[in-house]
């Protein structure tokens, strides 16, 4: 076996995640066009036409947990931005700004491209962009869902933002698309969002085989790089380990997996530590999330890739959202529930209470919401998550002595 | 007390006593459907024969809505949805929830599981408003809730109906700009409180009441002299500018409001919906003339220059901005539109706004500070 | 002529500052009541400063109020904003001075002032009380110590120990949670200089920082404050020691301008 063959799926994923930024940087330094890209914007066009794109969003993720959140929303705030405002748009407006960032650089952009299912805070957040460094913004605008499904005038719509996207990126880059390659990314994604199923679908085993904070490092590869042969493999790669060790009964999780819970929202980057310190040492396991099953985009053909970004988590109506959970926890066999009130994010919190409410009286686990924000360290306190993730586990605890007498 | 006066008062009236309205559109059995913030197809409401209701919230402390939203939210939907579960929208046949800002897409959802009894009407328009793809969605989403807004009235509506309904709409915003026109020209005779109750009556009652009550009020202001005195002239932008206390201080500092951009005020009239064959497309059409407004697309920043434009026509001393707290769109827009603003030269105060606050007094520094200075 | 003497009676949200001005430049006296608006503070400093200057209320030919309470304040012959006051203060105390930091009970403020004292534009803090007088008074209650022994704390400081959160129930949850750990007193509280001194660079950073910079308002006696926010923005601040007096000053001086102008 060779060194290259020996590594493990989740170093494959992080080596690629690096070569992902570092082809951006390599193909800016070519002279090439690169972008800034919202996470949930149709990968397949990048992809397909070769456009190198890098994703705000996973900056102000990666330079919150590396320590640099507060300084750079507080540089942010100094140019007039309100400490209200999400924080990883204000670590990327701080970053425009000062054009450097000790924790990580992205390459500046040429142009933008927003997409609006997941907020319309990114809308505000690019317009600004856009103005500031003086680029086109090109915008894919995805209505939030009226009902429970994708009606015909937003896959329309959709579309003819789709077409007028790649006619605009042509003639930015002078690139053309090639729509036999359009077919294949498609291909791929498809086999990417199958493994990545079938990977997180290993978490219904007791043990689950993995840490379910783990996806929250592997789900900006899934997000982002999905239509590449090499993510797709590593996902396989990603599915057959913890296949395996399910199959042994084996988990990477660190020590005895006395609780499973579901994990409600985006992690807090700039006190992942203490998060997830606080449920391991309890022997809590995170084993259900919502970017597990929701960040698979499966579709078979165009119209049916429009109306799968239609669907993304935070677009969908709330009883197709709760639904997610709830199937997700119940198949998961979750013991509780944690929310993250997520000070960042109006529309991931603006629900949340009837959300954890619902997803009680549903699965009648008992649950919990606790205060922080993604990437700002200044809205989340230990004291109180602590103190709150230590209420649950008693709960847990008291229903599982219940159910063994 | 003068004409002017009297008709102020009686505009006054209906503004502070919404609920009267409403029950009295009950009383005469009307149906009334709730329309919330931003660019809802209000006039389809008003072809199916009912009585739209216009819900921004009011200045009240809540105690029931936290229930639902964090902390966070801004109080317009804080208190709207407050309103909702103490009751005191009971009656509404429906609401109206446009899914334009993150907050407003929450709304349906804490409005159903909370009040419940009155259904929730979604509304989508299309953000990408001036490409054609645009356009149309909007169309056929506004067509969608018609087919909504049909089965609450339990009748069909013409486009005949529709074309009458937008024509009545188009002739309250020509008087609504009449009378704003005519406002500034007459600061000693109409308050900043009395020129934004007489604006936002016209969403508590039927618009063409309104229009006839309106011209004859502005009527009334333009065979008076024009004003003599010297005060301060301002453009008031942002989301509401309708607190009595807020607008109590522009007052005692004698600041008269000249012209606005104000999302409840001329985000209204300013812009009509211009003449179709087919009137919802007309309407569809309005969204993407629109601008002004941090709800909108808006990559150019319109909305600053069209400020700009505001001040200089009017011969304004400054704008003020009514911020509204939690509100993403607008804490956004501030730092472009204020460094457009600074090249233009013009003086901006930006004053902090919450309906839940209670207390006013740093508000009340700011603008006194931003008087003596602008007055020197 | 006959000297004008003017009052300038600054109301503030926890203290009442009175000052009494010769023809608008000799300080004749000076008092401070720490209880502010609502309560005897406002009267009881205009009664110390009247009888330090041996006078009576009718020898001061025009009072003029400023502060939180200023529309509460009885006979008062002009009530002028503080945000004025403290612009013209500043002024009178430093007069090289064209960015003002004000750090009050309740408010932050950051002024710009032209070469003669006027207010050219300004900013108030939001509605969160962290970055104010407040936040540093609730700290205090949590240490047991006295917001007046926070400044020479700081200078013992061995080391710092960082406060992150901007909202003060949490904040104190942190400060509770360090002491909890028994970290050095003197080292958290210079964490929670550091905290306030980053919330008000922002806002000086928001208005546009011009040097040289003065700072007003009680917390400016608070070196340990002066000093982290200099190091925050990179650059000297320059404190009088009348800097708490600053708005009542001011606020004479605007008495005085008014007056001469009227004789």
């Amino acid at each position: 076996m060779s060194a290259e063959e020996a590594k493990s799926a989740m170093i494959v994923l992080r080596e690629l995640q690096d070569k992902i930024a570092q082809d951006a940087w390599d193909a800016k330094n070519r002279g090439e066009k690169a972008g800034w890209c919202a996470s949930n914007f149709p990968q397949e066009i990048t992809t397909a036409m070769g456009i190198p794109v890098v994703y705000p969003e996973n900056m102000g993720a990666a330079v919150g947990a590396k320590g640099g959140g507060q300084r750079m929303c507080e540089h942010a705030e100094g140019l007039g931005y309100s400490s209200d405002l999400c924080s990883y748009a204000r670590i990327n407006l701080a970053y425009s700004d000062l054009k450097e960032c000790q924790e990580l650089e992205i390459p500046f952009p040429d142009f933008l491209l927003c997409c609006n299912n997941i907020c319309n805070c990114m809308i505000k957040w690019y317009e600004n962009i856009a103005l500031e460094l003086d680029i086109p913004l090109i915008l894919i605008d995805i209505p939030h869902l009226e009902g429970e499904s994708c009606d015909e005038d937003r896959v329309r719509y959709i579309r003819a933002q789709f077409d007028d996207c790649i006619r605009q990126l042509e003639e930015i880059t002078g690139k053309k698309m090639d729509y036999d390659r359009l077919r294949e990314v498609m291909e791929i994604s498809q086999r990417s969002s199958q493994a990545w199923l079938r990977a997180v679908g290993t978490m219904e085993n007791t043990p689950s085989p993995f840490s379910g904070f783990d996806i929250f490092n592997n789900m900006a590869v899934a997000c982002v790089g999905r239509g590449t042969v090499e993510a797709a493999e590593a996902f396989e790669q990603l599915a057959d380990e913890y296949e395996a060790l399910a199959a042994e009964g084996k988990s990477s999780f660190k020590g005895e997996e006395k609780y499973r819970i579901l994990f409600e929202g985006i992690a807090c980057w700039a006190n992942l530590r203490t998060t997830y310190k606080g449920l391991q040492s309890r022997g809590i396991n995170l084993t259900a999330t919502i970017y597990g099953p929701a960040f698979s985009f499966l579709y078979q053909n165009l119209d049916e890739l429009m109306a799968a970004y239609a669907m993304v988590p935070n677009c969908n109506c709330f009883e197709r959202e709760l639904e997610l959970r709830v199937h997700d926890g119940l198949k998961n066999k979750v013991d509780g529930a944690i929310f993250h009130m997520n000070r960042s994010c109006k529309k991931w919190s603006g629900n949340l209470y009837e959300m954890e409410r619902q997803f009680r009286e549903i699965t009648g686990v008992p649950t919990m919401v606790f205060d922080g924000d993604q990437s700002d360290p200044r809205c989340f306190s230990e004291a109180q998550y602590i103190t709150r993730v230590e209420a649950l586990t008693e709960i847990m605890e008291s229903g599982k002595e219940a159910t063994r007498r | 007390m003068s004409d002017v006066k009297r008709m102020l008062a009686e505009l006054q009236g209906i503004c502070n006593n919404p609920k009267a309205q409403l029950d009295a559109a009950l009383e005469r059995e009307q149906k009334v459907v709730g329309v919330l913030p931003y660019f809802c197809p209000e006039e389809l409401v008003y072809a199916a024969g009912m009585l739209p209701f216009g819900l921004w919230g009011a200045e009240m402390q809540t105690s029931l809505s936290g229930r639902y939203y964090p902390a966070f939210t801004c109080s317009l939907l804080h208190t709207a949805l407050e309103l909702g579960l103490q009751g005191k929208l009971d009656g509404l046949s429906a609401i109206m929830v446009p899914m334009c800002c993150d907050s407003l897409k929450c709304f349906g959802p804490n409005w159903k599981y909370g009040v419940g009894s009155v259904p929730v009407i979604d509304v989508a328009w299309a953000q990408n408003r001036k490409i054609p793809a645009g356009e149309e969605f909007t169309r056929a989403r506004f067509r969608a809730v018609l087919a909504k807004l049909e089965e609450v009235a339990g009748k069909p509506v013409s486009d005949e109906e529709i074309a009458a309904a937008v024509a009545i709409y188009n002739a309250n915003r020509a008087a609504l700009r009449a009378f704003s026109a005519a406002a500034a020209a007459h600061p000693d005779e109409v308050s900043p409180l009395e020129r934004c109750e007489a604006i936002k009556a016209g969403y508590f009652m039927d618009r063409a009441e309104h229009t006839a009550k309106l011209q004859a009020l502005t009527e009334a202001l333009n065979a008076l002299p024009k004003g003599s005195g010297k005060p301060l002239r301002l453009i008031t932008t942002g989301i509401l500018a309708d607190s009595p206390a807020l607008l109590g201080i522009l007052e005692e500092q004698g600041i008269a409001i000249v012209d606005d951009q104000v999302a409840q005020e001329s985000g209204f009239f300013r812009t009509d919906v211009p003449a179709t064959a087919d009137p919802v497309a007309g309407m569809s059409q309005r969204l993407a003339m629109l601008e002004g407004c941090s709800i909108l697309f808006d990559p150019e920043k319109e909305r600053g220059r069209e400020l700009v434009r505001l001040a200089q026509g009017a011969d304004a001393d400054g704008v003020l901005w009514i911020m509204a707290k939690f509100c993403d769109p607008e804490e956004f827009d501030y730092v472009p539109v204020k460094r457009m603003l600074d090249k233009a030269g013009i003086p901006l105060l930006a004053v902090e706004y919450d309906q839940q606050a209670g207390s006013f007094e740093q508000a009340r520094s700011a603008i006194e500070a931003f008087a003596e200075m602008l007055r020197g | 002529m006959a000297d004008l003497l003017t009052l300038g009676m600054d109301v503030g949200s926890t203290t009442s500052k009175c000052l009494i001005l010769r023809n608008g430049e000799e300080v004749l006296a000076s008092a401070l009541v720490p209880a502010g608006t609502g309560t005897s503070g406002p009267s009881r400093a205009l009664e110390e400063a009247l009888a330090s200057a041996g006078l009576a209320r009718e020898d001061v030919a025009v009072l003029t109020a400023t502060g939180y309470g200023r529309s509460t304040f009885p006979g008062a012959d002009y009530v002028v904003s503080e945000l004025s006051c403290h612009a013209l203060g500043a002024h009178a105390l430093c007069e090289e001075a064209r960015t003002v930091i004000d750090i009050g009970g309740q408010d932050a403020k950051a002024l710009r002032i032209g070469p003669d004292g006027k207010l050219e534009s300004f900013l108030m803090n939001d509605k969160c009380a962290a970055g104010t007088g407040r936040f540093l008074e609730v700290m205090a209650r949590v240490l047991e110590k006295d917001v007046s022994d926070l400044a020479e704390m700081d200078e013992q400081a061995e080391g710092i120990v960082p406060i992150s959160s901007t909202c003060t129930v949490f904040a104190e949850s942190e400060v509770i949670s360090q002491l909890a750990k028994g970290v050095d007193l003197c080292s958290l509280v210079k964490g929670i200089h550091a905290s306030v001194a980053v919330r008000t660079a922002a806002l000086a950073r928001r208005l546009g920082v011009v040097p040289p910079i003065a700072m007003t308002g009680g917390v400016a006696r608070n070196a340990g404050v002066v000093h982290a926010l200099e190091s925050e923005l990179g650059t000297s601040i320059r404190v009088s020691p009348l800097a708490q007096m600053a708005g009542a000053l001011g606020a004479a001086i605007y008495g005085y301008r008014k007056g001469s102008e009227s004789a």
